[in-house]
C-alpha cells in the first residue's frame, strides 16, 4: 500500500513536468515523417519529449482548440470556419511550414497510360467519366480509392481540382491501404503522398506524371527538381499550427525541424524541403 | 447486532442499490435526450423530408445534401445479409449443440463458440481486409472485395455467438415431455426437431435473432475497415456501402462543432438508436413471452 503512495505520487509527479512534452497530433500522412523527426530531435534534446498521434488534420486542429494538442500537424490549411471556432474562444493561432508534399496519382502498372491531366483526372474523380474507355483506353469500369473525409489529402485533391468526389468512390483508411488495392485492382486509380511510393515499394503500380494541358509537360510528383520549381500541380506545403501562446514551449521542435539535420529527414523520408 | 442496526444496513443498502438502478436509467435516458435535442438543432435548417427521401449523403459538397437513405440502405444491406448466414447456422449449430452432440462434445464446443464474442471487432476488420476481401474478389471474379458480403460475412462471424447461445438456451428449455410426445407417436428424430421442438422454442428463436441482430447493426469498426464506405445507395452487395455507424466515426474527426454537418451526425446517430432499440425491445419481448410460457 506504502509503495502504491509512491508510485502513485512519481505518477502525478510526471504529470506535473507537463510542459516538457510537447503533444503532436493531426495528419496521418505525416505521422510517420513526425516520428522521425521527434526521434531524431529527442537524441539532441533528451530533456524534451514529444508525444505524436494521427487521426487526420481535422482531428489534429479540434484538438489544438480543445488544448490537448499543442501542435496540429495539417496537410491542408486552416478553413474559414475553423478559423472562426478560434476566433470565437479567443485563441491566437500561428502556423509553420516544415515540408512540402506531392500527393501521387496511381494506377496499376499494366493500365496502359502513361499520364494524365487535369480534366481527365476531374472527370474521373467526379464520377463523369466511369468507364476507362473514355480514356480512350480498353473498356474497363473505374474503380476510385480515394481517403475518408476527415483526411487532409482527400480535402486537398478535391478543393484543388474544384469537384465533389464521386459517391462511388471508396474511402480507404490510409495510404496503405490505398496502394494494397491498386497493386491487386487494374482498373483501380487512387491517390496517395509521393512519400509512400517512394518508401512502400512501388511493384505493381505506376505513378502517373500529370499535366495541366495537352502538348504542355507531364511532370511526375517524385521528380524533386519540379516540386522545388513549384510546377507540379498537386504540391501542398505541410503546415503546423500551434497557439500562439505555447510557441516558447515548441520553439526547439520547430528550430530542430527548420534546421539541416531536420531537413535532411524530411527529404529522406519522401517529402520535400521548404524552398 | 441490533434489529435497529439491521433495519438501518439494510435501508441503506436499499437505497443503494435503487441509486445504482436509476443511474443506468438516467444515463439512457441522458444520453436519449442529447441525440433528440441535437437532431432538433438538425431539423431547424434541413427538413425531414429531404432527409429521408433524398438520395444522397454529400455533407462536405457545396449544397450539402444530407440524406439518410443511402446509409440506411447500406446498414440494411449489410445486417440482412449478416442475418442470412448467421441465422441458419446459428440456430442449426444451437439445436445440434441441444438436440445431437454428446455431452462431452457440447462442454468443448460451447465455450469455444462463445469465444468468438472476445475477438476484439478491430481484429475481425483486418481478417475483412486481407483475408476475406481478396477471397470475395477472387471467387466473384471482381475488382475489389470491400463490399457489403464482406461486411456481412464478417458480422455474420460476430453475430453468431450471440445468436447460438440464446437459441441453445430457448431449445433447452422446451419441455422434454414435447419430445417424447413426438417419438411416442412415431415421428423420427429429424420431424421431431423440425416440427415440435424448434417450434415450441419459436419465441426464443426470435429474440436471438433480434438481439444478433442488434450487435449486427451497431458494430461500427469491423464495418469501417471492410466495407470501402463508398456513400451511394448499393445496388447489391458487391457494391462498396458506407453504414451509418462508420459515416459517424468517419466523420466526427474533422466536423466542425455546432454546424448543420455536425448536428446531422447525430440525427443519423439518434435514427440507429432508435432502430436498435426497438430491435431489441422486440427481442425482449419473445424473451420474455418464451419465460412465460416454461414458466
Amino acid at each position: 500500500m506504502k509503495y502504491f503512495f509512491y508510485s502513485l505520487l512519481v505518477l502525478l509527479f510526471s504529470c506535473s513536468q507537463d510542459n516538457k512534452t510537447i503533444k503532436l497530433k493531426g495528419s496521418d500522412t505525416e505521422v510517420n515523417l513526425a516520428v522521425q523527426l521527434a526521434e531524431s530531435f529527442h537524441g539532441i534534446n533528451d530533456d524534451v519529449f514529444v508525444s505524436i498521434s494521427g487521426g487526420g488534420s481535422g482531428l489534429g486542429i479540434a484538438s489544438l482548440l480543445n488544448g490537448t494538442a499543442d501542435l496540429a500537424n495539417s496537410s491542408r490549411s486552416i478553413n474559414d470556419k475553423e478559423i472562426e471556432l478560434f476566433q470565437k474562444s479567443g485563441i491566437p493561432i500561428d502556423s509553420f511550414i516544415f515540408g512540402q508534399d506531392a500527393i501521387a496519382f496511381v494506377v496499376a502498372e499494366d493500365l496502359l497510360i502513361d499520364s494524365i491531366s487535369i480534366t481527365e483526372l476531374s472527370g474521373i474523380l467526379s464520377g463523369e467519366f466511369s468507364n476507362w474507355s473514355s480514356l480512350s483506353l480498353k473498356n474497363l469500369p473505374i474503380n476510385i480509392y480515394g481517403r475518408q473525409s476527415n483526411s487532409g489529402t482527400h480535402d486537398f485533391v478535391k478543393k484543388k481540382l474544384g469537384i465533389d468526389f464521386s459517391l462511388y468512390a471508396k474511402e480507404m483508411n490510409g495510404n496503405a491501404q490505398i496502394l494494397e488495392a491498386i497493386k491487386a485492382d487494374n482498373s483501380g486509380i487512387g491517390y496517395v503522398g509521393a512519400g509512400y511510393v517512394t518508401h512502400g515499394g512501388s511493384k505493381g503500380i505506376k505513378v502517373l506524371p500529370v499535366y495541366l494541358e495537352k502538348n504542355q509537360q507531364a511532370i511526375s510528383p517524385l521528380d524533386a527538381q519540379m516540386i522545388a520549381a513549384g510546377k507540379y500541380f498537386f504540391q501542398r506545403p505541410l503546415f503546423q499550427y500551434y497557439m500562439a501562446s505555447s510557441y516558447q514551449k515548441i520553439k526547439p521542435f520547430l528550430d530542430f525541424e527548420k534546421s539541416e539535420a531536420g531537413q535532411k529527414i524530411i527529404q529522406s523520408a519522401g517529402y520535400y524541403p521548404v524552398k | 447486532m441490533s434489529i435497529k442496526k439491521r433495519e438501518k444496513t439494510d435501508w441503506v443498502l436499499k437505497q443503494l442499490f435503487k441509486a445504482t438502478g436509476l443511474v443506468t436509467i438516467g444515463l439512457l435516458g441522458g444520453i436519449f435526450i442529447m441525440l433528440i435535442y441535437n437532431s432538433i438543432a438538425f431539423f431547424a435548417n434541413i427538413s425531414p423530408i429531404d432527409f429521408f427521401t433524398g438520395a444522397q449523403w454529400d455533407p462536405g459538397s457545396a449544397k450539402g445534401n444530407y440524406s439518410i437513405l443511402p446509409l440506411l440502405a447500406s446498414t440494411g444491406l449489410v445486417a440482412l445479409g449478416s442475418m442470412l448466414i448467421a441465422v441458419p447456422l446459428g440456430i442449426f449449430t444451437a439445436a445440434f449443440l441441444s438436440e445431437f452432440a454428446p455431452s462431452k462434445l457440447q462442454a468443448v464446443l460451447k465455450p469455444i463458440i462463445e469465444m468468438l464474442a472476445a475477438i476484439p471487432s478491430v481484429a475481425i476488420g483486418f481478417l475483412g481486409i486481407v483475408l476475406v476481401g481478396p477471397g470475395i474478389a477472387k471467387i466473384f471474379g471482381i475488382q475489389n472485395g470491400l463490399n457489403a458480403l464482406n461486411g456481412s460475412i464478417l458480422l455474420a462471424v460476430m453475430a453468431l455467438p450471440t445468436i447460438v447461445t440464446i437459441s441453445e438456451d430457448a431449445i433447452n428449455a422446451v419441455p422434454k415431455s414435447y419430445r417424447e410426445a413426438s417419438l411416442a407417436l412415431g415421428a423420427n428424430k429429424w420431424e421431431t426437431l423440425f416440427k415440435v421442438t424448434l417450434p415450441a422454442a419459436l419465441p426464443g428463436l426470435i429474440a436471438a435473432v433480434m438481439l444478433g441482430l442488434g450487435r449486427a447493426l451497431g458494430e461500427t469498426m469491423t464495418v469501417l475497415m471492410a466495407t470501402g464506405n463508398a456513400s451511394a445507395i448499393p445496388r447489391g452487395f458487391l457494391d462498396s456501402v458506407r453504414t451509418i455507424t462508420a459515416t459517424i466515426a468517419i466523420e466526427m474527426g474533422e466536423v466542425p462543432y455546432r454546424t448543420t454537418h455536425y448536428f446531422a451526425l447525430f440525427a443519423i446517430a439518434a435514427v440507429l438508436f432508435l432502430i436498435t432499440l426497438s430491435i431489441n425491445l422486440l427481442g425482449e419481448f419473445f424473451a420474455n413471452r418464451l419465460r412465460k410460457f416454461h414458466a
